[in-house]
């Protein structure tokens, strides 16, 4: 138990990791919502191939919109011949260039990443479980869950399925968990994310205490 | 904007790190979640909370930019079933990772919960809620 770091060391590390990604990605880090996108790569990835044709269209638009420019002199609004293809200018009229960079800056980082970031996590845990001589492969949560929830196996899988059905529910229909509200979220005093964290926060001390000294 | 490399390497980077400080913080400890949740021992607390000004702080000074977010209907029911379910099976999304990376196989079936538990969140959503962006990924 003591071979753990003390408070400020882990304050300090996931201060580095959160303002780290912040920094470099220009997004805000969260680990459900990496969880949510991965299990639903299929279509996250489809919206992904979607998002990049419409860029590419309105690549090609703008540029056929320029060429007919070019061809027709500077007004492409005079009206055209009966016969002439009136279809490039229009989407020339509905392209607005200004609203480009602020809708790619709020996507969420590409599927493909967000599953790197989970194998990571895999492998910074393990990393620090070898290191850390912590590292033991047994087929129980530890002697405090035994104690504290249940020692019967068959009970164990049910409480960690249920468990964990609440936790994925629970963070996905409230936007965010312990990362993404609670580090990243509190961080930029986001009231949405304070109020979560509270909530959340405040049930697990709830329902801590009732396993603790009730159950 | 961020090439897609340099976003996947600090991806990789962070899961690294953050897996390396949650497992070595003891978030993956029931024991210890338990007693940072009944006030027994406050240093996981201080670690989390020290985090979080920490963060503030450095956000204030680096002006990072407000993401919108209100607070809509889903967002208190979310948390109280996230903090009952985070009591008592120890794991918020990235734990039962780090606790599988420790040994702790029987987080598996956690992790096997969470996924079952996010499909579920998209598709009552989509049939039921009807919640707008910021709840279950839509």
């Amino acid at each position: 138990m003591s071979s753990y770091w003390p408070w400020w060391a882990g304050a300090i590390g996931l201060a580095l990791v959160t303002i780290g990604y912040t920094v470099a990605t220009d997004r805000s880090l969260g680990v459900s919502s990496a969880w949510d996108r991965v299990v639903h790569w299929r279509r996250e990835r489809d919206l992904e191939r979607v998002e990049e044709e419409f860029t590419d269209d309105r690549a090609l638009a703008d540029a056929l919109a320029a060429a007919t420019a070019e061809h027709f002199g500077t007004a492409p609004a005079v009206p055209m011949p009966p016969h002439g293809d009136t279809r490039p200018p229009e989407p020339a009229a509905e392209s607005t260039p200004g609203e480009n960079p602020s809708a790619t800056g709020l996507r969420p980082a590409p599927v493909v990443t967000q599953a790197a970031l989970l194998v990571s996590i895999v492998l910074g845990g393990w990393i620090a479980a070898i290191t850390s001589g912590r590292f033991q492969v047994r087929f129980d949560m530890g002697p405090d869950f035994r104690d504290l929830v249940t020692a019967n196996p068959t009970t164990m899988v049910i409480v960690l399925f249920v468990g964990g059905v609440l936790v994925g529910f629970g963070t996905r229909l409230a936007g965010g968990c312990s990362s993404g509200h609670g580090l990243s979220g509190c961080g930029r005093l986001r009231p949405v994310s304070i109020v979560a964290t509270a909530v959340f926060f405040g049930i697990a001390v709830a329902v801590s205490f009732l396993l603790w000294k009730v159950i | 904007m961020r090439t897609r490399g340099a976003v996947l390497l600090a991806n990789i980077i962070t899961g690294l790190a953050l897996g390396y400080t949650v497992a070595n913080i003891g978030f993956g400890d029931y024991g210890e979640l338990n007693r940072m949740f009944t006030f027994q021992d406050l240093r996981m607390f201080l670690a989390f909370a020290g985090a979080v000004v920490i963060i503030a702080v450095a956000f204030a000074l680096l002006r990072v930019r407000r993401t919108p977010g209100r607070i809509h209907a889903g967002v208190i029911p979310g948390a109280v079933l996230f903090g009952t379910g985070w009591a008592i099976s120890g794991g918020c999304p990235a734990i039962p990772i780090v606790q599988v990376a420790s040994g702790y196989l029987p987080a598996l079936v956690t992790i096997a919960g969470v996924v079952v538990g996010i499909r579920l969140c998209r598709w009552a959503n989509a049939r039921y809620f009807h919640l707008d962006r910021g709840s279950c990924g839509l």
